[in-house]
């Protein structure tokens, strides 16, 4: 199933357009980091909340990239379950490399600084709280990203619709005083978390709510997949 | 393997397009699926491949390894013909050295060691459709199942195409192949399912006689005199073509075979 992980990585990267989600999230980080210096848990929290949308929009790309009868041969090769897995770990592969440069991005440009004042929290917890909140929003902009893929919807409007409609949604519903904020993976929460009180049950809940929601996500991916043959 | 009780339909409120298939292959077995266009017989080699799960009833006893050649290839792939078929190998399963090997050993036996730094989607139709035989075979596969396997192949690769049924049989594997070209003619021993109305039946020859297809050159002016003659000692004339390397250029017509 590596091979097929790795063919797909390749022909993602191969055709260009990887190019689109990655220039989109560093014109977002850009502009989010050209505003002024901030601490890295705050600034990491709101990095995660950009990201979701592009994350998932690079998640439909890659898996739109493959010909859907090349989709079919790696189907008749590997069997269905590890042609969708290998689809699934190809696209959370590609995410980690953004949220890489994510991570990386603010300190080339300058965009954090360290504590300032004796209660702000040291630049390693920063750190580590801004990495969690990214590898938070990963599972969550994959599902979406693949509930959104054309092998899934079928057309390229379907597509659209869901990825807009998850992205606002994640936003909206995540609001404090939502009312249905389950609804939504709970990158929101991450991101009020990392800049406010963040309690080890906090961090816990939270990951475990993303999960869940990014594994009911990834339960209609591979149900739509099953019905579109 | 067996396709046992096959519906299908492609939407929910669709048609059917296969009704209650029951249907058994076994080893060293070849068929040929024949029928009208748009009567499902793609969507029956799909069915038996893998690729579309039956809405109702199943199919048993698949082989673990089975090749599939669609019957387009889907060239808009951003591969050079090597780097795809070595990643189709791997995928399949086989380790770098052998997958190296079978990649040299098919593209030369196909005639693609000319576009082996080729990309796919500057490749001709015929070059493609190779390609994805190519990506068939790399693993002996225990059912193979080919979808117009001659669509836009030259003379020299249509020959081959036997041969390779001929060579997955050998190895106790089944064939199923579409056509509907008259090239399945170089498959005599072949059963001969028919498709219509989303149902299948077996045609059985009215006699035990297997078939051989001899190929005949004459001069261009005897030809009209030769296919008469042929004809009326009761031989089936396939095609007339120009010469020994090149395409078809007149067909008789179906009234007048056999």
């Amino acid at each position: 199933m590596s091979a097929l992980v790795r063919m797909r990585l390749t022909g993602f990267l191969r055709t260009g357009r990887a190019v689109a989600p990655l220039l989109a999230g560093l014109i977002t980080l850009g502009t989010l980091y050209g505003g002024g210096r901030a601490q890295p848990a705050e600034a990491y929290g709101v990095s995660a909340v950009v990201l979701f949308p592009v994350l998932a929009w690079q998640t439909k790309i890659l898996l739109d990239v493959e010909p859907d009868v090349q989709r079919r041969l790696a189907q008749v090769t590997v069997g269905v379950a590890r042609e969708r897995l290998a689809g699934l770990l190809a696209a959370g592969v590609a995410a980690l490399v953004t949220v890489a440069v994510a991570l990386l991005f603010p300190w080339l440009v300058g965009g954090v600084s360290g504590p300032v004042d004796p209660g702000d929290r040291s630049i390693p917890v920063g750190l580590a709280l801004g990495v969690w909140a990214h590898l938070l929003v990963v599972p969550a902009a994959v599902a979406l990203g693949a509930l959104a893929s054309r092998a899934s919807v079928g057309g390229a409007g379907f597509g659209v619709a869901v990825l807009a409609l998850g992205g606002v949604g994640a936003v909206v519903l995540g609001l404090s005083g939502s009312v249905a904020p389950w609804l939504a993976p709970p990158i929101m929460a991450a991101a009020r978390t990392t800049g406010g009180d963040a309690a080890a049950l906090t961090l816990l809940g939270l990951s475990v709510w993303a999960l869940a929601w990014s594994a009911a996500v990834v339960g209609g991916y591979l149900w739509r997949r099953r019905a579109q043959g | 393997m067996r396709l046992e009780n096959v519906w299908l339909r492609y939407h929910r409120r669709g048609p059917w397009v296969l009704r209650g298939i029951d249907v058994r292959i076994g080893p060293g077995e070849v068929a040929i699926v024949l029928g009208r266009n748009g009567v499902g017989k793609s969507t029956l080699l799909q069915v038996a491949a893998g690729v579309l799960r039956p809405g109702q009833g199943r199919v048993s006893d698949r082989p673990e390894r089975v090749g599939w050649v669609p019957e387009r290839f889907p060239a808009d792939q951003p591969f050079t013909v090597t780097r795809y078929l070595t990643g189709m190998a791997r995928v399949a399963g086989l380790g770098r050295a052998a997958a190296d090997e079978a990649v040299a050993s098919w593209t030369d036996r196909l005639g693609l060691s000319a576009f082996r730094s080729v990309r796919l989607p500057e490749l001709s139709k015929g070059t493609a459709q190779k390609v994805g035989l190519a990506q068939a075979m790399l693993r002996p596969p225990g059912l193979l199942v080919l979808d117009e396997p001659w669509e836009g192949l030259d003379a020299a690769t249509r020959e081959l195409v036997p041969e390779l049924i001929a060579e997955v049989l050998a190895a106790d594997g089944s064939v199923l192949v579409s056509d509907h070209r008259g090239e399945t003619v170089r498959l005599p021993a072949a059963r001969r399912w028919l498709v219509a109305d989303g149902s299948l039946s077996e045609e059985t020859s009215s006699t035990d006689e297997t078939i051989a297809v001899v190929e005949v050159a004459v001069p261009a002016a005897r030809v009209a005199g030769t296919v008469a003659r042929l004809r009326a000692e009761g031989h089936q004339v396939l095609r007339v073509r120009s010469d020994a390397s090149t395409d078809a250029v007149a067909e008789p017509a179906a009234g007048e075979a056999r």
